[in-house]
């Protein structure tokens, strides 16, 4: 599989791409050649999955172009598709009530008189799951398939395109070893075919197993493109990491960890495998990990947000125990969850600050079931004021605010609650940098006045600032703790992509 | 917190999203527009139409509005959690009616009463359980708990029209009025001063649009959603039975198909007096006004001699429009 010799079948041409204001990838080129894998290797958010989207034409690039074979690729989808350019998504895209064939040619069925053709079609299907080498019952209903196996029904997919580029976007983020392994093998054997093919991963180990040359990114912008032969597992973390490994020790605060106020054992539930943690009273625990690491899905189990299959949990309150059953009863318990969606899941947004201030609230600012209207206004106003909303104006509808305004708003109504134990997760995701410093002294006053406090976060600068401990998750999995003194970007990432087990 | 004052005044100024104009007028004809088109309509009656401001025809408009005007009141409920309507009304209408004539007949008035908070009860756990508890569709559900309701009640009925003795105090209730006002527009404006307040007052009201806003964010928030929408439903089942003993009342007879359309005039009242079908947003009085919109056009309607088919295309005209004003409203919200 020569990586030198053969010249470029697709190229990037120095790509730029804005949302907004934000440059989400910056300059960046690539080339990936027949029989190649390039992998494209980048924390959360460096702009990889932006890029591969332009690359399959579903974005257009603010500045640059792609080029086929030397031809520069017009825009769209289709141009992209006919190229025989086909991406495989990080999130699944089936149909869960089609079977199996129709999926694979979900688009592009065949078609005589405007019938479907489902002999061809099936035998379209059966090719390309040969192809790939995977046996699956081309009638089986996809919803019926094991995640692992609608991922391979997903490249089935890309494959009876029979494309001669080949995008993957995380696809082993779901997949057990054995699964990957599998996967692993299934696409050396593509680019010995002479397909070319762009690998997104995170996984340290996987692209130095099969891939023939790294592209890094960092914050949108191209770091490194090296033979994968010219640089280490180190190497590769130290440049997606990239900043300064030493931090600010003064953002730290001083914590003194009290009582043991949450205890969760043996936490098991979709994408979490029986996880023990502790969180003691004025104590951050931060979790760190990848994307898909089974974070949300953890602190959603512990608290009773989404059910567990398996695992107790006990809130501790002036040394009673009380073991919670629901999330009714962890949030009567004095347990507070600051969602990641907050969109969705943390705000009503046609709803008015007060209002939204009111619900967790609603039983201490009632009397016999009767609000009381005087006492509720000044209750949210005074949290607002705390949190620092801007404009204070809790007769606005949530929705009306920035994303940073109303995150503050979701801190603002479990504040009301004084809770024992809160749980963030991304509690800074797409706030400007005035209000996230805001939301860190926010939590770091909580943790100071006694509160427990576990923080999942993607943005490794925030959790490390944050965290008096950080646990690492891996596919369900913590596989690493680090205390303050001990953690630092690298030591967590590492642990994350799993990075320490090529290195061992 | 001072010394972390990042953001400066000019950024406050872009803080805040004001709506657009299209979705502010949108939302304020969909909010405000009833109090108009219900004055609009009734002077219209006033100076066009012959007969319709006679004592006779006013007192028959007032004996009109009253059951369904409760039946709307009560079903606003389930349209602000955002589940559309309780199509099983019909059924719980004729219930009432039945139980009001045919149990007291035979058992006296206060276990008319009981039978009847129970038949509430029922029709509330049953329709709340499937859409609160299943997430089951509310429209499927409820239709069906029609068919249920209303099978259930002509097999227990006999499918007999009941009627009540001549005197006593159902008949008193029925033909009471003050000055030209009867008593079921006063229990109607009761219950319309009652449910506004459950709704705007208390803890249980905050929830259901809480829920009609964002159920998941009010699950969030440590409610039992399940009660709350178990709860919409009983205040809609409660307020059935009472627009049922009303209608049954009125003319001292009751028979199991008493009832039939009560859930679409209801929606119409509620729509046109701009609750929103995608819950979260509504009024009680804005049914109430609704209520006195659709009784009034009708009312019109029969006055111009215009035929029943026309009456009901009319209604239905009403409706799309309105739905049609709530949801571009809604759209023009969101871009």
């Amino acid at each position: 599989m020569g990586s030198g010799g053969a010249p470029p079948l697709i190229e990037a041409d120095h790509i730029t791409k804005r949302f907004g204001g934000a440059l989400a990838v910056d300059d960046v080129s690539l080339t990936v050649a027949t029989g190649e894998i390039h992998a494209v290797v980048g924390e959360n958010g460096a702009g990889k999955s932006t890029l591969m989207r332009v690359l399959a034409g579903i974005l257009d690039p603010d500045e640059g172009e792609v080029r086929v074979d030397g031809q520069v690729l017009a825009r769209g989808t289709r141009n992209a598709i006919d190229a025989g350019i086909a991406l495989v998504h990080q999130e699944l895209s089936l149909v869960p009530e089609m079977t199996v064939a129709e999926n694979i040619l979900l688009g592009a069925f065949p078609t005589k008189f405007g019938f479907t053709e489902y002999k061809e079609l099936k035998q379209v299907a059966a090719d390309a799951l040969e192809e790939i080498g995977v046996s699956v019952d081309l009638d089986e209903r996809v919803t019926r398939l094991s995640v692992a196996l609608r991922q391979f029904v997903e490249i089935a997919r890309a494959v009876a395109r029979k494309p001669r580029v080949l995008i993957l976007d995380e696809p082993t983020a779901t997949l057990t070893p054995a699964e990957t392994d599998y996967l692993l093998a299934m696409l050396e054997r593509l680019a010995a075919g002479g397909m070319a093919i762009a690998y997104i991963s995170h996984r340290i180990p996987e692209v130095f197993r099969i891939c023939n040359n790294v592209t890094i990114l960092r914050d949108g912008k191209q770091v490194l493109t090296a033979p994968i032969a010219d640089v280490t597992p180190e190497q590769v973390v130290d440049q997606m990491v990239g900043r300064e490994l030493k931090r600010d020790l003064a953002s730290h605060r001083d914590a003194h960890p009290g009582e043991v106020v949450l205890r969760a054992e043996g936490i098991t539930a979709p994408g979490v495998n029986g996880v023990d943690l502790e969180v003691r009273a004025g104590e951050i625990v931060g979790l760190g990990g990848l994307v898909g690491a089974g974070r949300s899905e953890l602190v959603r189990a512990i608290i009773g947000a989404d059910n567990r299959t398996a695992g107790q949990v006990t809130l501790i309150r002036n040394g009673k125990p009380a073991v919670i059953s629901s999330y009714q009863s962890a949030v009567r318990n004095g347990v507070a969850y600051v969602p990641e969606e907050r969109r969705t899941d943390g705000l009503a947004l046609t709803m008015t600050v007060t209002d939204n201030i009111r619900l967790p609230n609603r039983k201490q600012l009632s009397k016999a079931g009767f609000m009381l209207g005087a006492k509720i206004k000044e209750f949210a106003q005074q949290l607002a004021d705390k949190v620092g909303l801007r404009p204070p104006e809790i007769q606005r509808e949530a929705g009306q605010y920035s994303g940073g305004n109303q995150q503050k708003i979701v801190v603002a109504k479990w504040l009301g609650r004084r809770p024992d134990f809160i749980v963030l997760d991304e509690p800074t995701r797409g706030v400007d940098v005035g209000a996230k410093a805001e939301i860190h002294r926010l939590v770091k006053d909580m943790a100071d006045q006694g509160t427990a406090v576990l923080v999942v976060s993607s943005d490794l600068p925030e959790l490390l600032e944050l965290s008096d401990v950080i646990h690492v998750m891996r596919d369900g999995r913590i596989t690493g703790t680090l205390p303050y003194g001990e953690a630092n970007e690298k030591s967590v990432m590492s642990l994350a992509s799993g990075e320490a087990e090529v290195s061992a | 917190m001072a010394d972390t004052t990042i953001v400066n005044e000019d950024k406050v100024q872009v803080a805040v999203l004001e709506e657009r104009t299209s979705a502010r007028v949108l939302n304020w004809v969909s909010q405000n527009g009833i109090f108009i088109f219900t004055a609009v309509l009734i002077l219209f009656g006033v100076f066009f139409v012959d007969g319709f401001a006679s004592l006779v025809n006013i007192t028959n408009v007032f004996d009109r509005i009253a059951p369904i005007g409760i039946v709307a009141v009560g079903m606003t409920f389930v349209v602000i959690s955002g589940n559309y309507l309780d199509l099983s009304v019909v059924a719980q209408v004729a219930t009432a009616g039945v139980i009001l004539i045919g149990v007291s007949n035979a058992y006296g008035l206060p276990v008319a009463f009981i039978a009847a908070l129970a038949a509430a009860f029922l029709f509330a756990i049953v329709n709340g359980t499937a859409v609160g508890v299943f997430k089951a569709n509310a429209v499927i559900v409820t239709l069906s708990t029609t068919f249920i309701g209303l099978g259930l009640l002509r097999f227990f009925s006999g499918g007999s029209i009941f009627f009540g003795p001549p005197d006593g105090p159902i008949r008193a209730f029925g033909l009471g009025k003050i000055g030209p006002v009867p008593y079921s527009a006063i229990v109607l404006i009761i219950m319309t001063i009652l449910l506004s307040i459950l709704l705007n007052r208390t803890n249980f009201g905050f929830l259901v649009k809480s829920f009609g806003v964002n159920e998941q964010a009010t699950r969030l928030g440590g409610s039992n959603t399940a009660l709350v929408i178990i709860g919409a439903f009983l205040v809609t089942a409660i307020a059935a039975m009472i627009g049922g003993f009303v209608l049954a009342a009125f003319s001292n007879t009751a028979v199991s198909n008493d009832g039939v359309g009560y859930e679409f005039e209801a929606l119409a009242a509620i729509i046109v007096g701009g609750t929103s079908v995608f819950g979260g947003r509504g009024s009680i009085y804005r049914t109430f006004l609704g209520v006195i919109f659709v009784s009034v056009l009708t009312n019109i309607l029969v006055l111009f001699g215009i035929s029943f088919g026309y009456q009901q295309v009319a209604l239905g005209v009403l409706i799309v429009l309105a739905v049609s004003v709530d949801a571009l409203g809604r759209r023009a919200s969101k871009k």
